[in-house]
């Protein structure tokens, strides 16, 4: 109907500018105006006879509405429309050839692509020329595309598009038509990538291939489980299924072959994704492939996604904690006893028997505390956690304080500090020198905070998911084990909470709830307050069989050793879904300062025996060396990092990483418009579905991009110029009859 | 002393204990007047006192046998207590408690004495509750019991306690020994008739012997002090013709058992 009256399409109108293409002065259509207005008005009032004021108006403007339409049929109305100049331009057609795009039965998602991209064009296109590439981690020119399968092992749309148009900064792109899912495994588009894209200013029109909904399959989406380990400990896993559907399955956790852990798992909602914890008991020292997986639910075709593997590092190594206890107590004895058969802690203890004497238990030798609490920071640093238990501030001096907090902000360490008559407010710890570092702003000395009575304990909601709080892998029975445990002997007040701090427990005390452990970061370490000098009543009111009392102190001293990081370090990273490994190796001294005097080399050691070696460059930081390695196979790779000094080996630190290239595009497989949407809106492209391409060789041929020529075509002629011009004069026609005045 | 002259001694220890005995009494005869006011304040640590009933031993013949748990009370925890405090770091309550093994509260004193075990009686229930409350951790000091018969009645009701587990000589290396004071030279610990007879020890318990009972950890859980008296020593660090030197060192001894059982 609007191209029948004006000639043309809206879209026409749309993209065209209106200009007069009539030789006419700029000053004419103004001088008729006038002209008309006042030899209409001039007629109507000498012809008025004995016409009404508004009878008069309305003939007038009837009058002058014939007059202007006439006027700009004489003006010869035009639009000018930009379109592809012919034969000089090119599109480039982007197909998604990743993994992904096999998805799909009976048509894969890659011939609904490989549909859609050869519909873009039609005939009537202005003899474009066409550049064909394929998308994958990066984009692929090919002569023209073939219906084979797809095999690229990863998608990343940004660097593909980049690198395309890179190509044709110098050449008249026109346009791009990407077909894709969407399913980005490189992370998505960042703002800073969608700018670069955008900066070229040749449109992206994207095409969405593939499902958003599939009821069918269920996805292992993410394993998140510490990378390194005690041996013996349990680690607890984040597991999270995505899925379309209600369904039930099974996780299973898998240690090379041998079946760790089972869990049924209930996929209760509609949409989304269910979340659940498993524990897993890694008793070995060294690296562990754990390979998780979820059962296949009915129907599901796509089994790839359904498993996950990680690895985890367990440290062969002994972790250190010092104790600082200020007088005799059962709690000291009872912690002691508890954490004795933790092979992998070592708990040297310092305890202030009289004002005279000090007496030091699992020492490593006679020298070791010797002179009372360390003073200097290479002593104290050799700790990964130290514990400070019913001891005045004041015992230690303030140079002792000091390191103490460079002990947590610097090395890293972990502090816990424990209640008592002497502890925490009341032993001024809220006016040391470590005030800072701790979790809670502690009641001043003229407060007596401690409280010698008993009072249960009870998990707060951080502390339900907290692996050092974990009785039983079952959230429900770990609640009740907490429930039915005995009260505690003592708590103390620890004052208001710091904005960071974290509450695990809480005590059920007479004067009502009060926070019971709490914890903070404090710099590059940890900082946690436990206030009770009492739980040694679990070990005392529960049959001796029960492990509770032993379980807690050994999960909360293998919490706090577990953050702290070592003097030499290094981390490999990027081992799965990623092209290459990064490498950073950390050296420092005893006393955690930064080693820059050497040369480092990491060996790198495939499982098969395939090795070679890596010259490490100094990083920005002080002690810190990176490197890069592009592994060309999957698999477990061992890392050894070697510092040298005047040729001479000096310190060794050890890695291993899982490498599995290739997986990550069974992951996120749904089709995901949103990206391709912001996409082709940046760009000032459009995003279009499969089914509905009927718009796109239009917006192929007018593109704003590339080279191009204005078209004119005119629109004085339209039919609705003559249909008013009929309008107007017939209703000053049937007027005059009608009033028979004028 | 020479094995000799010590036998010669035994009739008039005898007839000086017998009269020692009518003039003060084992065991206080009715519940005793508390000589100062209890202070009802805990403490990280609190003097508890085993009581247990007594043996067909210590329920025949005279006196008050029937309650000798109660011997030395409350001058001996008293004073020890008082000693606690001033000699170490401990946090000490100023008042004991008596609890027998089926209080349920004992498990909230992780250390515990008995006196006069020559004369106690743990039947099944009650040995059972102490081996329990020893495995969990606790510790049992153990005192005032002399000669072969006393030792055979405690043994009878220990090995309720502990079937299989052996009572050894601690070895003069032990921790116990040596946690706050070196104890290298020990010597036998009489009670206060020592002021009286001149002789260090009762019955036929001429040598002391300090004994154990260990977990499988190597943890001393009991220690028995057989042939002497540390009790008596503590209650009467106040009398004059007490020698100062045994009762510095029966409070030595209790410390280090203490500061034992709260690191060990």
């Amino acid at each position: 109907m609007f191209e029948a009256l004006f000639k043309y399409s809206r879209a026409d109108y749309a993209r065209s500018e209106l200009v007069f293409s009539g030789d006419w002065p700029v000053w004419m259509p103004y001088v008729l105006a006038i002209a008309a207005i006042i030899g209409i008005t001039t007629l109507l009032y000498y012809r008025r006879g004995n016409a009404r004021w508004y009878q008069l108006a309305a003939i007038g403007s009837l009058q002058l509405g014939m007059v202007a339409l006439v006027v700009w049929v004489l003006l010869q109305p035009t639009l000018a429309t930009d379109r592809l100049r012919e034969g000089e331009n090119t599109i480039a057609l982007v197909l998604d050839s990743s993994a992904s795009m096999s998805y799909g039965a009976p048509e894969s998602r890659f011939q609904n692509a490989l549909q859609s991209l050869s519909g873009a064009l039609q005939d009537d296109a202005p003899n474009l020329s066409v550049r064909h590439y394929e998308l994958g981690t990066s984009a692929r020119s090919v002569e023209s595309f073939v219906a084979s399968a797809p095999t690229a092992e990863g998608t990343s749309v940004a660097t593909s598009l980049t690198g395309i148009l890179e190509e044709a900064r110098f050449s008249p792109l026109a346009a791009v038509v990407l077909s894709s899912d969407g399913a980005d495994t490189s992370g998505g588009i960042s703002s800073d990538e969608m700018a670069e894209i955008a900066a070229f200013g040749v449109p992206v029109h994207t095409i969405g291939v593939g499902r958003e909904v599939i009821p069918e399959d269920i996805e292992l989406a993410d394993v998140t489980i510490p990378d390194k380990a005690l041996p013996g400990s349990t680690v607890s896993a984040r597991v999270t299924v995505l899925h379309d559907a209600p369904a039930s399955t099974n996780v299973k956790v898998y240690d090379g072959d041998e079946l760790l852990q089972l869990i049924p798992l209930e996929l209760a909602s509609e949409a989304g994704t269910t979340t659940a914890w498993i524990d897993v008991e890694l008793a070995e020292a060294g690296p562990h492939q754990l390979n998780f997986s979820v059962d296949a639910v009915s129907g599901e075709s796509e089994f790839r996604n359904n498993t996950r593997s990680t690895l985890v590092n367990v440290a062969n190594q002994e972790y250190r904690i010092l104790y600082f206890e200020g007088e005799p107590r059962w709690e000291y004895k009872f912690m002691r006893r508890a954490v004795g058969g933790d092979e992998d802690i070592s708990l040297a203890t310092l305890l202030r028997v009289s004002p005279n004497k000090f007496y030091r238990q699992g020492i490593a030798n006679p020298e070791q505390l010797q002179d009372g609490f360390p003073a200097s920071r290479d002593e104290l640093f050799a700790y990964d956690a130290l514990i400070i238990g019913s001891v005045e501030a004041a015992s230690l001096s303030g140079e002792q304080q000091e390191i103490i907090r460079d002990f947590v902000s610097e090395r890293g360490g972990s502090l816990l500090m424990l209640a008592g008559p002497n502890g925490l407010g009341n032993g001024g710890w809220g006016q040391s020198l470590i005030a800072d570092v701790l979790p809670a702003r502690l009641p001043p000395t003229s407060i007596d905070s401690f409280h010698r009575k008993k009072a249960g304990v009870s998990l707060t909601s951080q502390g339900v998911s907290n692996q050092m709080l974990r009785f039983d892998s079952d959230t429900d029975l770990n609640n009740q084990a907490w429930r039915e445990l005995p009260e505690i002997a003592d708590y103390q007040l620890t004052g208001n909470l710091k904005p960071a701090a974290v509450t695990l427990l809480n005590a059920e005390t007479d004067v009502g709830q009060i926070p019971l452990l709490i914890g903070q970061p404090f710099g590059n370490g940890n900082a946690y307050i436990l206030a009770t000098g009492g739980t040694w009543r679990w070990q005392m009111s529960l049959p001796v069989e029960d492990q509770k009392h032993e379980t807690f102190w050994r999960q909360l001293l293998r919490a706090l050793v577990a953050t702290a990081p070592e003097n030499v370090s290094l981390v490999a990273d990027g081992g799965s879904d990623s092209g290459t490994i990064a490498l950073r190796a950390e050296f420092r001294d005893e006393a955690f300062r930064p080693v820059d005097d050497i040369g480092v080399t990491t060996i790198a050691s495939h499982e098969n025996g395939e090795s070679f070696s890596v010259l490490m460059q100094p990083g920005d930081e002080p002690g810190v060396f990176s490197g890069e390695i592009e592994p060309t196979i999957s698999g477990t790779w061992f890392f050894e990092a070697v510092a040298e000094r005047n040729g001479e080996p000096v310190a060794v630190s050890r890695s291993s990483i899982l490498h599995d290239s290739g997986q990550s595009e069974f992951y996120g497989f749904r089709k995901n418009p949103g990206l391709l949407q912001r996409l082709s809106e940046a760009t000032g492209g459009r995003y279009f579905e499969t089914d509905d391409l009927s718009a796109l060789p239009d917006l192929l041929r007018y593109s704003s991009s590339g080279i191009t020529e204005t078209e004119y075509r005119s629109v004085w002629d339209a039919p609705i110029v003559f249909l008013l011009l009929l309008m107007l004069k017939a209703g000053e026609w049937l007027l005059r009859r009608r009033w028979s005045s004028i | 002393m020479p094995r000799k002259a010590r036998k010669a001694y035994i009739p008039l220890a005898v007839i000086l204990s017998l009269a020692m005995a009518a003039a003060f009494g084992q065991a206080p005869a009715e519940a005793p007047v508390v000589k100062r006011p209890v202070r009802e304040a805990p403490g990280e640590f609190q003097f508890v006192r085993l009581a247990y009933s007594a043996n067909s031993y210590g329920r025949g013949g005279w006196g008050r046998r029937d309650q000798m748990w109660r011997t030395d009370w409350p001058d001996a925890e008293h004073h020890f207590s008082r000693g606690v405090d001033r000699l170490t770091r401990i946090e000490v309550a100023e008042s004991g408690r008596i609890l027998t093994p089926l209080d349920d509260e004992i498990y909230d004193y992780p250390w515990i004495y008995a006196v006069e075990v020559g004369y106690w009686y743990l039947n099944d229930q009650e040995a059972g509750r102490i081996r329990d409350y020893l495995l969990r951790g606790g510790f049992l000091m153990v005192d005032d019991f002399h000669g072969t018969w006393e030792w055979a009645a405690f043994v009878e009701s220990m090995e309720r306690v502990f079937p299989d587990r052996p009572i050894v000589d601690i070895p003069e290396g032990d921790e116990a020994f040596h946690v706050h004071y070196d104890l290298d030279h020990k010597i036998q610990i009489p009670s206060r008739m020592f002021t009286y007879s001149g002789v260090t020890w009762e019955k036929d318990g001429y040598t002391p012997h300090w004994r154990g009972i260990y977990d499988d950890d190597g943890r001393l859980m009991v220690a028995i002090n057989f042939n002497m008296d540390i009790g008596d020593a503590w209650e009467h660090a106040d009398w004059p013709d007490y020698p100062e030197n045994m009762t510095a060192l029966a409070y030595r001894f209790g410390i280090n058992y203490l500061i034992y059982a709260m690191t060990h």
